[in-house]
């Protein structure tokens, strides 16, 4: 987590996990374990009731422990990733959102990403877009 | 669970949550006063999740046996890992870092409730 990135000269990189970062961080950590945990009862326990919703619960919990660790780390080639897995989470808490909203029946059993996250007070649905915001913010620079 | 305990849970994390809010809004780390506070916070909650291993142990059974489970570990992991990383960086951000560990553990006290209901 401390280790320094070897950048090219005349470039500065901004941390992902620094300042208002460690927070982003920390709501991703909590996201991570309660889809992943969530996820993980659901397979083990009652895998045939729902398979399609309960392997996107596993996809979810996936996607939150790579944006956590990537954004966590802040060096350059993790910005890459997080930067891959926070696109997945947008469209993934989207696609899941309005498919569940349109044809419940597809969703019998609720996951993280129904109905855009309404059981987790919508923090899916905005954390995308705060994870996308602060990658932005963050950019490297490279001075003229 | 003992659903006193769990009350007394929620209204601490509460504390904690608005705390950590609150030296955020001050532009000031989390204080000596506070980080002690949320240890204390923990305290509780490891023992009620203590309490609550001891009855699955002796037999009792939610409807949802592995959700609870799941829930009362991630209840007392929270804390700990939201206090190494407010600490590692101290400034205002770390109250905020303490506060939504707080939240996390409220809110998942609050489903404990429900959740803790004998299976019929």
């Amino acid at each position: 987590m401390t280790r320094v990135p070897i950048e090219p000269m005349g470039s500065t990189v901004r941390k992902t996990n620094s300042g208002a970062g460690r927070v982003l961080v920390a709501v991703y950590g909590i996201f991570a374990l309660a889809a992943t945990a969530r996820a993980g009862v659901q397979l083990l326990t009652k895998f045939e009731q729902a398979p399609l919703a309960y392997l996107l619960s596993a996809l979810a919990g996936v996607i939150y422990i790579v944006a956590t660790i990537t954004l966590a780390r802040g060096t350059r080639a993790s910005r890459r990733l997080a930067l891959i897995a926070i696109i997945i989470e947008l469209v993934g808490v989207v696609s899941v959102g309005t498919l569940s909203v349109l044809n419940p029946e597809a969703f019998p059993r609720a996951t993280v990403w129904s109905s855009y996250g309404i059981g987790y007070g919508f923090v899916p649905l905005v954390l995308p877009i705060l994870g996308l915001a602060w990658l932005w913010r963050t950019r490297p620079v490279n001075p003229q | 669970m003992i659903d006193a305990l769990a009350y007394v849970v929620i209204a601490l994390a509460g504390v904690a949550t608005i705390w950590g809010l609150v030296t955020a809004v001050a532009n000031k780390p989390p204080g000596k006063a506070q980080l002690l506070f949320a240890a204390g916070v923990e305290g509780v909650t490891v023992v009620q999740s203590i309490i609550a291993a001891a009855k699955l142990a002796a037999g009792f059974r939610p409807v949802e046996l592995a959700t609870t489970i799941g829930y009362l570990i991630g209840i007392v992991i929270l804390i700990p890992i939201a206090w190494f990383w407010a600490n590692a960086e101290r400034n205002r951000f770390s109250g905020i870092v303490l506060a939504v560990a707080a939240l996390g553990v409220l809110a998942m006290t609050l489903r404990l409730l429900v959740l803790w209901a004998p299976a019929g």
